[in-house]
């Protein structure tokens, strides 16, 4: 699936913050979701590309994709399991 | 045929230098290196460690205020400092290397956090009489009993630490929702960074071969090799982003027990090479073992376990993420190294240092035929505790 074409139904923003906030803040928020939806989380820390994409094939998640944006951000797509 | 010959040294080149360079390295890699390196500076000096080196920097803050008057060490002639401005130099150039060095700046609030954990982390590492590397890894690595009670203390810290950013985020919920905004595509800068940053990498590394020398040719052959051993430490430590307070943080957090694999294994090699050096007396058995058994470790351990995860990043942490450009994470390191100075006034100045605890040597109270198989046994049983928390979780708080 190409990533830039996901639509999601939830958008977090953790530009700027570092590890662990954008982990911790990805876990609450997908907390509060319906199985099924599909989260967008943007980030500018380096080290989210690994933790990212492994936490979100975790407990029944599956990680759909990321892509960078031009800035060096970079664009996480999770759908809850 | 001469074409074909250049062709493949490019392509092999090439390859090599994205495996090195730009992918990043799996943790049980860098797990060996860290171990190989510390046994190293072990031989070539004395114990890795962290510290001392902020505590150099602090001393000269404090002179510099006018607060102090015995003048510290400068910073290139203290030993430790030597190893951490090696670190950081190493990471520096790891960073741009992998075109991922950059300024970056975070939240107000973030740097808040990032003041407040430094302070925590340097007096909890008075106390200690060490961060997690010097309290933690090396006490641990060296034999020396108070790297256990640190150890304890750090995953209370932590899970404080945890508790508290929890607490945080309900108490201070998120902006979420709102479509993500559309960012203007910025203009075309002068200066292609992305083709110039790994040549300036390399320059790095080139004037730390440099530095060497230099410091050999004016005598101080020992501090090049300090400043040369940092510098693989730093490139190691970015190049796998290694993260001592991961260990400590995950079993509560996610439940990952990578990290901590990464570090008992670490530390077995470590303890094998260092049993080696001790145990044929390459090293005195009694060098690296010197810390506050145990109130000292486990109270210094608690403080700096909730300091890190307030910074998020601990001792090596801190100075490899402001190597790679988080400011945040250079004022944590500013903090560090003043609260740690005062820290360690009040620590040695008030006469705590006696009722805080005392080095004790594993294998004088074990004898080393016993010590070495609690020593594997220990480390095995933390991965094993980990491994089975990964599945169930039972110790997962959010």
């Amino acid at each position: 699936m190409d990533p830039t074409t996901i639509k999601a139904d939830q958008f977090l923003d953790t530009s700027g913050l570092s590890c662990p906030m954008p982990l911790l803040k990805t876990k609450k928020m997908l907390k509060e979701l319906a199985p099924g939806q599909i989260l967008h989380i943007l980030g500018t820390d380096p080290g989210s590309k690994n933790d990212i994409p492994d936490f979100g094939n975790k407990n029944g998640n599956e990680f759909l994709g990321m892509y960078d944006a031009d800035d060096g951000s970079t664009n996480y797509f999770i759908r809850k399991g | 045929m001469a074409g074909t010959f250049w062709q493949s040294i490019k392509e092999e080149t090439q390859r090599s230098y994205s495996s090195i360079f730009e992918s990043s390295w799996p943790g049980w890699l860098a797990g060996i290196f860290l171990a190989i390196l510390a046994l190293m500076i072990f031989m070539w000096h004395s114990p890795w460690g962290i510290t001392a080196g902020f505590r150099n920097w602090g001393d000269w803050i404090i002179f510099g205020l006018g607060l102090s008057t015995e003048r510290p060490v400068p910073p290139w002639l203290s030993t430790t400092s030597v190893t951490n401005l090696g670190l950081l130099a190493g990471a520096f150039a790891s960073a741009l290397m992998a075109r991922q060095f950059k300024i970056r700046s975070a939240p107000a609030y973030e740097y808040l956090k990032g003041a407040v954990g430094g302070a925590f982390m340097g007096i909890g590492a008075a106390l200690a009489a060490g961060c997690n590397i010097g309290g933690f890894y090396n006490a641990i690595g060296m034999f020396s009993m108070g790297g256990y009670a640190m150890m304890i203390g750090l995953g209370i810290g932590a899970y404080i630490g945890l508790r508290f950013l929890i607490w945080e985020l309900e108490k201070f919920p998120q902006q979420a929702a709102g479509p993500p905004k559309i960012k203007k595509p910025q203009a075309k800068p002068m200066i292609n960074w992305g083709q110039v940053s790994p040549f300036a990498g390399g320059a790095v590394l080139l004037m730390v071969v440099a530095a060497f020398y230099l410091y050999s040719a004016q005598g101080h052959t020992q501090l090049g090799g300090l400043f040369f051993f940092g510098t693989l430490i730093g490139i190691t430590m970015h190049r796998s982003r290694m993260c001592f307070v991961r260990a400590f943080r995950e079993p509560f957090m996610t439940g990952d027990a990578e990290m901590i694999r990464v570090i008992a294994m670490s530390l077995m090699i470590y303890g094998m090479g260092s049993a080696v050096i001790k145990w044929s007396y390459l090293q005195p058995e009694m060098m690296g073992v010197y810390h506050p058994f145990w109130l000292g470790s486990l109270t210094g351990g608690i403080i700096f376990g909730f300091g890190m995860l307030l910074a998020g990043g601990c001792g090596t942490g801190s100075l490899w993420r402001a190597g790679e450009g988080h400011t945040k994470l250079m004022l944590t390191l500013v903090f560090f190294s003043i609260f740690n100075s005062l820290g360690y006034r009040v620590v040695h100045h008030t006469g705590l240092t006696e009722k805080i605890g005392s080095g004790i040597f594993m294998p004088e109270v074990f004898g080393w035929e016993l010590a070495l198989p609690l020593y594997m046994l220990f480390l095995l049983a933390w991965v094993f505790w980990a491994v089975w928390n990964e599945k169930t979780e039972k110790f997962v708080v959010f």
